[in-house]
């Protein structure tokens, strides 16, 4: 399997709840030197309700303007959330399967210079 | 000094290569039939293409991206690739018709079946898009195309009866022997060819050929602001034109002799000759546009090599693209196809897909990971939230409308 099988793959949790789907893996580059960049880390998956509109990635970059158009696209994305790589029990193209007691936490990327609170 | 010039130069090139053979066939089109009611749709289009040139002109200038390359890294390849087969096949419906045009005018010029025109005029584009320079290639069809003042002069010359023009104009409504279905298909045609889409790839990769960066934005502003509105001003002259001829005749124009016809009444045999040097420039114009936008955008979306600022060789998938469009909108043209017929149809579906690549440099000329300091400031922004509607409804309401009113007719 390659990273990109994951895109799409629906979410469950541990009682086989659906929770939406793969739109995104965010990866942190703070390995060790792997040739000239620091290898990259899995760090957790992006979850949303839908997958369509979901590359514009409004919900992650907290982009306002032109103002109705970044909150609709953000409105359609309501209820997506970033599950840590720890939290993630079975990773496969069929799906994905969370661990008991997995938390949300916000999709905002953070210390992006343009992000507003 | 040297600086103003190159503004004025802009600016006439802007005015020259706002007209094409879509906006010379509508304008008169409409003219014919609707008289000025029309006329509003005009300035419609021409804000819209102002805010739209504008917006990509900087996202190109500022991220060094031309339109297509944005496309495809915001839209992802799926929606991206979608988006370039209706781009890339209505910007070929435009190159057709705009060969087409020229062989037209030709035919004007020397009486020749424009058949024996067509292969001329496809070589001739070729040629100069292999060979010349993007910038004198660019100043040459503007300038020559600046002769289509013409139709401005005839309008004088012709004497016509200025308050029922200017009540049409302002006061417009549906003229009482055309339906409701044919003005509102006709005022999204003129929305279509005064916002083609080809325009906005022409200019993104422009500015790219010829090393645009975050200094050159107040310069291209200008072109784009004062030379569109004045092709608008062009435009409507030519609508004009037709509704003094021919519209207490109730006769519709369907061929470019009767586009020149008004002109030739008002100012002789040199009107006509200047009227069809004008028509040869702003087609002949608009094919190396459109030639070259065919070759931008499947360049861009497959990250190819492209430009003529790299020697052909350099960048030769790019050119063997446009090659093979010239071939196909040549091959159209001889099946005795009538362009009038195939421009009629570019410009509406011009308008149909305009969403496609709108809304992609709206949103990329609001990112400050593009633009930096250079994003979209609220009153564009505004603006271009109401034009998001207007071009929409127009390219949601254009098949529909082309359905109930069999395309016009």
């Amino acid at each position: 399997m390659i990273l990109g099988d994951l895109l799409d793959a629906p979410v469950v949790d541990s009682s086989g709840r659906v929770l939406g789907f793969v739109v995104d893996v965010r990866l942190v580059l703070d390995g060790p030197v792997d040739g000239l960049l620091a290898a990259p880390r899995v760090h957790g998956l992006l979850v949303s309700p839908r997958t369509g509109t979901s590359f514009l990635g409004y919900e992650r970059t907290g982009l306002d303007a032109p103002a109705l158009l970044a909150r609709f696209l953000r409105w359609r994305h309501r209820g997506s959330f970033l599950v840590h790589w720890t939290d993630v029990e079975v990773a496969s193209a069929d799906g994905v399967r969370l661990a008991d007691g997995y938390r949300r936490w916000s999709p905002a990327i953070p210390g992006v210079a343009h992000q507003r609170p | 000094m040297k600086r103003l010039l190159g503004v004025a130069l802009g600016i006439l090139t802007a005015i020259g290569g706002f007209l094409d053979i879509g906006d010379l066939v509508t304008n008169a089109v409409v003219g014919s039939r609707f008289g000025l009611t029309l006329a509003w749709v005009v300035l419609v289009g021409v804000v819209g293409i102002c805010l739209f040139a504008q917006m990509s002109g900087r996202v190109a200038a500022v991220s060094g991206r031309a339109t297509f390359e944005i496309i495809r890294e915001r839209l992802g390849p799926r929606t991206a690739g979608a988006n370039l087969v209706a781009s890339f096949l209505i910007n070929l419906l435009t190159l057709t018709a705009e060969v087409g045009g020229i062989a037209l005018a030709l035919q004007l010029a020397s009486s020749v079946e424009p058949r024996l025109w067509i292969p001329v005029a496809g070589l001739a584009v070729w040629l100069v898009i292999w060979r010349t320079k993007f910038s004198v290639m660019e100043n040459v069809t503007g300038l020559l195309g600046l002769t289509l003042v013409v139709f401005a002069v005839a309008v004088f010359l012709l004497g016509p009866d200025w308050a029922s023009l200017g009540s049409q104009a302002l006061s417009p409504t549906v003229p009482a022997e055309e339906g409701a279905a044919s003005y509102w298909y006709y005022a999204i045609a003129l929305f279509g060819a005064a916002m083609t889409p080809y325009e906005v790839f022409f200019f993104s990769s422009g500015a790219r050929e010829e090393r645009w960066t975050a200094k050159d934005i107040a310069e291209s502003r200008i072109n784009v602001l004062v030379g569109f509105p004045f092709g608008g001003v062009l435009s409507v002259a030519i609508a004009a034109c037709a509704a003094i001829v021919f519209l207490p005749q109730a006769i519709e124009v369907s061929s470019l002799s009767q586009i020149v016809l008004p002109v030739a009444l008002a100012g002789g045999k040199l009107a006509l000759a200047v009227v069809i040097v004008g028509i040869v420039a702003a087609t002949f114009g608009a094919a190396l546009e459109t030639g070259l936008s065919s070759g931008y955008t499947l360049a861009q979306f497959f990250g190819w090599s492209w430009g003529k600022f790299r020697r052909p060789a350099q960048a030769a998938r790019f050119h063997l693209t446009m090659i093979v469009a010239m071939l196909v909108a040549v091959g159209v043209l001889m099946t005795s196809v009538d362009p009038i017929r195939v421009t009629e149809f570019s410009v509406v579906f011009s308008a149909i897909a305009l969403p496609l690549t709108y809304l992609p440099i709206l949103l990329v000329a609001n990112d400050p990971e593009y633009m930096g300091e250079h994003v979209n400031g609220r009153a564009t922004n505004a603006l271009a939230l109401v034009y998001l509607v207007v071009i929409v409804v127009a390219s949601l309401a254009a098949i529909p409308l082309m359905i109930v009113t069999g395309a016009g007719s």
